[in-house]
């Protein structure tokens, strides 16, 4: 049979679509003959991200993004995107933007919620999660540093009351400890003035560092304002201590001046050898504390080196 | 009837036709002749609008062809068969074919009247058992009487010869010559044969125009042309006339 | 001196003028379906059918080299192997799929309809044409041009198929790229709109090609040398205008 010119134009072209939209479907991840699951995401920034990233479930790639835009109604960014059908996705389940835009390899993550919840339905709303990227890692983790920061303090704080409370009973060896009592405190002097300014130094790499955030990426203003809020809230009480143990020091003078003096039961304390040598041993403590801190600051002020990695 | 009033017309600044007059009556035979490049095949050319005059006017049947839309210009066309120069036949189509073409695409008949038609014409030329041969495997005389045939398978009212006898030997002339004879007396048909071959005019025409240097200087019948004594169409018809061998 | 001058300034715009003349008049053609309905399957298969296996054979080709080249050009270890997928695929869906098949279509397609309507200018088979009362641009032009834009797009889907297959074959058995980590990061890259850019493009050579090959043809004069320079003008003039063309469709849609 001779086949018509008509025909074999026909089937040509009937064969060309069907390559075409086949193909088009293929490399946008769309399945060739299933339907596809489509969800909707909405987030307030939407870094980078663009139509045809992908779509991953624990680093699995499961679908792409359709397309990314700003709702009219909310102003947020909403992102169409799809997966297969396979994934269940229930309620509780967040989408998180990750990736480095810069790099071009930005992708959205999605968490999936609990296994026996309701799955969102067609065209259903995901919720946004917060961002695990590299700042909004920081972001999250700043009050937990902070809090760990405040309590080094405190702990040094009660340490150094507790020496008070202690020297304020009279009945101590006088002239053993008076010499290593002023050594301690000469020494806790100096290297509060040496901390001081190592701490000013420390403030200053902060406020660089904030500086470059801010400058490096506009787009993550709120965390990095959050993190300075929250960085001098730290400051501020580290700055109270300072002067709290400014008093503490200044209490401890006064009192070994009393002491000096012949003021109180200087007998009882030399006759109770066990308070000396409680007390020695706080000293003793105080010393290897003070020493331990001086020698290696970074150790108590260790979450604050994240920070000076910038 | 076909009249052309004072037409001009200039290729890239060199004029070709210079007020040509012409009147064409109905059923007659004319022979245009004059030397090569005189500008006889433009003015066939324009008689059928495939060039536009720079002024002047040819009406046909009284219908100006340069005032009227294209599609009229096109109906009127479908009066005219032409034999151009070459043949002209359509090489990518068999003999066939190419006189079978204005009736498939003029006529509403079937493909069996349309092989009767064409066959009749391939037999009127003295070709039958052609009609699977492509252009290309014909002789120039044999394509000569094909495009022939083509152009009076619509049965014109007027036929246009474009050099139907150049290139051809005298035997093949003289059978071209006595077709268009017996088309102008079996279907009555208004031909204008241009030509410089005194000998097919001598043979077929009614009347005569010499045309020279741009214009029709000399026209007539027959007779009159024998009895002329211009000065001009002497020596053409001389030249013809050694050139032939007479 | 003067007259080289003028003719420099005049000539392609009385030409422009020219062709945009014939374009109208073959717009105004098209309405009369009869009159090419025949031609238009047989242009079709001239050329998008015919052309099919070369179209296919340099898309191939293409894809193969382009896959090749990227894995070569890429050494660093940082860069995944899926990018090869990521740069194949868009540049035989953007630029090579329609240009190759454009360039071969401008050689063979575009001479060939010049040599075509050249002849049958200079032995007066289009004067024969119209003496008969037929629409000659209407015959002749418009179902080349018709048959251009239709197949043209068929052809590039043919293309951007073949060049994407012979690239991820040559990937994965070549040991460049397995072909499940190209079709990754094809995928990753993937917009939707560059098999669309492709066809607008398609569109555009296709007409570009058979058009300026008709208006070259159509008003060959000179006989067998002016053939010969319609049909050579035809094939150069198509892939300069298809070159400037990419350009500016490039810069305006992208």
């Amino acid at each position: 049979m001779k086949i018509s010119n008509e025909l074999k134009v026909g089937i040509t072209i009937v064969v060309a679509i069907t390559i075409f939209i086949f193909g088009v479907r293929y490399f946008e991840d769309l399945p060739l003959f299933q339907t596809t699951y489509s969800l909707t995401a909405e987030f307030d920034n939407a870094a980078g991200l663009i139509a045809g990233n992908l779509v991953r479930v624990h680093g699995v790639s499961v679908g792409s993004v359709n397309a990314v835009g700003i709702s009219d109604e909310t102003g947020k960014v909403e992102v169409q995107f799809h997966v297969d059908r396979k994934i269940i996705v229930t309620e509780g389940s967040y989408a998180v933007v990750s990736g480095i835009d810069a790099l071009g390899a930005v992708r959205m993550d999605l968490f999936l919620g609990p296994r026996d919840a309701a799955p969102i339905p067609e065209g259903g709303l995901v919720g946004a999660g917060e961002g695990n990227d590299l700042f909004g890692d920081l972001t999250a983790r700043a009050p937990a540093m902070v809090q760990k920061f405040d309590d080094v303090l405190s702990g040094l704080d009660q340490v150094l009351s507790e020496t008070g409370t202690m020297l304020s009973e009279p009945n101590s060896d006088l002239r053993s400890s008076l010499a290593s009592v002023r050594g301690s405190v000469a020494q806790l002097e100096r290297l509060l003035t040496e901390e001081r300014t190592r701490i000013s130094s420390i403030l200053r790499n902060v406020e660089d560092a904030t500086g470059s955030i801010k400058t490096l990426s506009a787009e993550n203003g709120p965390s990095v304002t959050k993190l300075i809020s929250d960085l001098s809230v730290t400051m501020a009480t580290l700055d109270k201590e300072l002067i709290s143990l400014g008093d503490a020091s200044r209490g401890l003078t006064e009192l070994l001046n009393k002491i000096n003096e012949g003021q109180g039961t200087l007998g009882k304390l030399v006759n109770d050898p066990s308070m000396y040598h409680k007390m020695d041993s706080t000293l003793t403590g105080i010393n290897a504390l003070l020493a331990d801190f001086k020698a290696n600051p970074g150790k108590y002020l260790g979450e604050m080196k994240l920070v000076d990695l910038f | 009837m076909i009249s052309v009033q004072n037409l001009y017309k200039s290729f890239g600044g060199k004029s070709v036709l210079n007020g040509i007059d012409l009147e064409i009556m109905e059923g007659e035979t004319l022979a245009i002749i004059g030397r090569s490049g005189s500008g006889k095949s433009v003015l066939m050319k324009h008689i059928i609008g495939l060039l536009q005059p720079d002024s002047g006017k040819i009406t046909v049947d009284g219908t100006d062809i340069n005032s009227v839309s294209y599609a009229d210009l096109r109906r009127i066309r479908q009066n005219f068969g032409v034999l151009f120069q070459g043949g002209a036949l359509f090489d990518s189509m068999s003999s066939f074919d190419n006189v079978a073409f204005p009736l498939r695409t003029f006529t509403t008949m079937s493909e069996k009247e349309i092989e009767n038609v064409v066959l009749g014409c391939l037999n009127m030329v003295e070709l039958p058992g052609v009609g699977t041969k492509m252009p290309a495997e014909l002789s120039g005389g044999m394509q000569k009487r094909v495009a022939l045939a083509r152009a009076v398978a619509l049965k014109p009212r007027y036929i246009l010869y474009d050099e139907p006898t150049s290139g051809l030997d005298p035997e093949t002339s003289n059978t071209i010559d006595e077709l268009i004879q017996n088309l102008a007396d079996q279907l009555n048909v208004t031909s204008i044969v241009v030509t410089h071959d005194m000998h097919s005019v001598l043979n077929i025409a009614d009347k005569a125009a010499l045309v020279h240097e741009g214009r029709i200087h000399w026209a007539g019948t027959i007779d009159e042309l024998h009895r002329s004594d211009d000065q001009i169409l002497r020596s053409f018809v001389k030249a013809n006339e050694y050139l032939i061998g007479k | 001196m003067l007259q080289y001058a003028k003719n420099l300034l005049f000539d392609p715009i009385q030409a422009l003028g020219r062709y945009s003349q014939l374009l109208f008049k073959a717009f105004g053609a098209v309405p009369e379906f009869n009159t090419y309905r025949k031609n238009l399957w047989e242009q079709m298969i001239h050329v998008g059918i015919d052309s099919m296996p070369i179209v296919m054979l340099a898309a191939a080709f293409s894809g193969a080299v382009t896959t090749v080249q990227t894995s070569y050009q890429l050494v660093s270890p940082l860069i995944p192997k899926s990018i090869i997928g990521s740069i194949v695929v868009p540049s035989m869906v953007l630029e090579l799929g329609a240009v190759v098949t454009g360039f071969i279509l401008a050689g063979r397609v575009g001479a060939r309809i010049a040599a075509e309507l050249g002849t049958m200018r200079v032995t007066e088979q289009i004067d024969a044409l119209e003496a008969m009362g037929l629409n000659s641009i209407g015959y002749l032009i418009v179902p080349r041009v018709l048959a251009g834009i239709v197949m043209f797009p068929v052809l590039y889907v043919a293309a951007c198929f073949v060049g994407i297959g012979g690239g991820m074959l040559v990937g994965h058995f070549g040991g460049f790229v397995p072909m499940g980590v190209f079709v990754d990061g094809a995928r990753e890259f993937f917009q939707p709109f560059d098999p669309i850019f492709g066809l607008i493009k398609c569109l555009v050579f296709g007409f570009i090609i058979t058009s300026v090959s008709c208006f070259k043809g159509y008003y060959t004069r000179g006989g067998a040398e002016g053939v010969g320079k319609a049909t050579t003008e035809a094939a150069v003039a198509s892939c300069v205008l298809l070159l400037f063309a990419d350009l500016i469709l490039a810069a305006t849609l992208l």
